[in-house]
């Protein structure tokens, strides 16, 4: 069960050495913070390893935290540094992540369901779908505006952008989103959403 | 940006103005090009919001907390002892520094006869006798606990994070 204490209160008892304070943090945030890193590396295995860093780094550096934004922006900052960076060493190893058309190879994602079955062809199956195929900044705007709960301003903040390039970015996400889901489902997109 | 979707999804967002949604809502309304395109809007706005998280392994919060016990254990002794227990010992040795010197300074006979060349002959004899005495072996006795007590510290910390 999963503790009824706010964010802030959760921190109090972390900084002062309660260590089980810090595990419902975790617990509190974990999906979001693992959802986001799939938005980047787009396998399981490695996405729960950047997750976990990033809850390594948060802890490090919680004493830090000075209470001027939510802990979820302050958190999903330190995620998207840690995922952009990777991506970075990544993209260093191998060819060029910015090239659209060439962002569109999903490694070994696997959502414990066959894809032709009636539970494979799901909403949110073919969604997930969809946003994998998006650039991972526009995949984050999604994730971080509808999941994540966090406004234009904050996410600015998360992304080190302007809050009209983040409205910018979540307009065109949106539009490309769109564009997958018809170009995977055809006809079928308006049933199935 | 094509201005019918941006100001329809502005007004789903809720990022209009009071007047600006009244003017959409008017249009949706009336515009049979605007109801289409906000109805189309609104069905995949639902769609993300209902959308699934992804879930990590059962075991990753364990993960996340054997991996910060691990990292906590393997902080030099250095950090590890508690700046207050190193103030604690520095503080104790200026002070007894000071009072010595306070105490040599006050003994010196500034008033002894002919030139002083010398000066290690500058008569303060009367320290000889704290570190043979009482003082000196108080002072012993107390660096030893002192000594005892972080080492004691130490090693409970140890005993937990292998626990």
């Amino acid at each position: 069960m999963q503790s009824k204490l706010s964010d802030i209160e959760l921190i109090q008892d972390t900084l002062n050495g309660d260590q089980s304070a810090y595990a419902d943090l975790v617990k509190r945030h974990q999906r979001l913070v693992f959802t986001l890193a799939m938005r980047f590396v787009k396998n399981r295995e490695d996405a729960e390893e950047v997750a976990q860093d990033c809850f390594v780094k948060a802890y490090r550096s919680l004493h830090s935290f000075q209470q001027q934004s939510k802990f979820s922006t302050w958190l999903y900052t330190i995620v998207y540094t840690t995922a952009m960076t990777l991506l970075r060493k990544k993209r260093v190893d191998t060819s060029s992540i910015d090239d659209e058309s060439t962002y569109v190879q999903i490694e070994n994602r696997t959502y414990g369901m066959d894809e032709h079955s009636a539970e494979g062809r799901s909403r949110s199956f073919y969604l997930n779908k969809a946003i994998d195929e998006l650039m991972p900044d526009d995949a984050t705007v999604i994730t971080l505006f509808y999941k994540g709960e966090q406004s234009l301003e904050e996410i600015s903040k998360v992304m080190g952008i302007e809050p009209n390039t983040v409205k910018v970015k979540l307009f065109r996400a949106r539009q490309r989103l769109k564009q997958n889901l018809e170009r995977s489902l055809g006809n079928e997109v308006n049933e199935l959403i | 940006m094509s201005t019918i979707e941006e100001k329809l999804w502005d007004y789903i967002d809720g990022n209009c103005t009071p007047q600006e949604a009244d003017a959409v809502k008017m249009l949706i309304e009336t515009d049979e090009v605007y109801r289409k395109k906000y109805n189309e809007l609104q069905v995949l706005n639902s769609a993300i919001v209902g959308m699934e998280e992804d879930e990590p392994s059962m075991a990753f919060t364990y993960n996340v907390m054997e991996c910060i016990r691990a990292e906590e254990a393997s902080v030099p002794l250095k950090a590890r002892v508690d700046r207050r227990i190193i103030w604690g010992i520095s503080l104790f040795f200026i002070l007894t520094i000071a009072v010595m010197l306070v105490y040599a300074l006050s003994t010196i006979k500034l008033s002894a006869p002919g030139k002083l060349t010398d000066y290690t002959k500058v008569p303060v004899s009367q320290l000889n006798g704290l570190f043979t005495g009482p003082i000196g072996k108080g002072f012993l006795f107390f660096d030893m606990v002192m000594g005892l007590f972080v080492m004691d510290k130490v090693l409970r910390r140890r005993g937990m994070s292998k626990g």
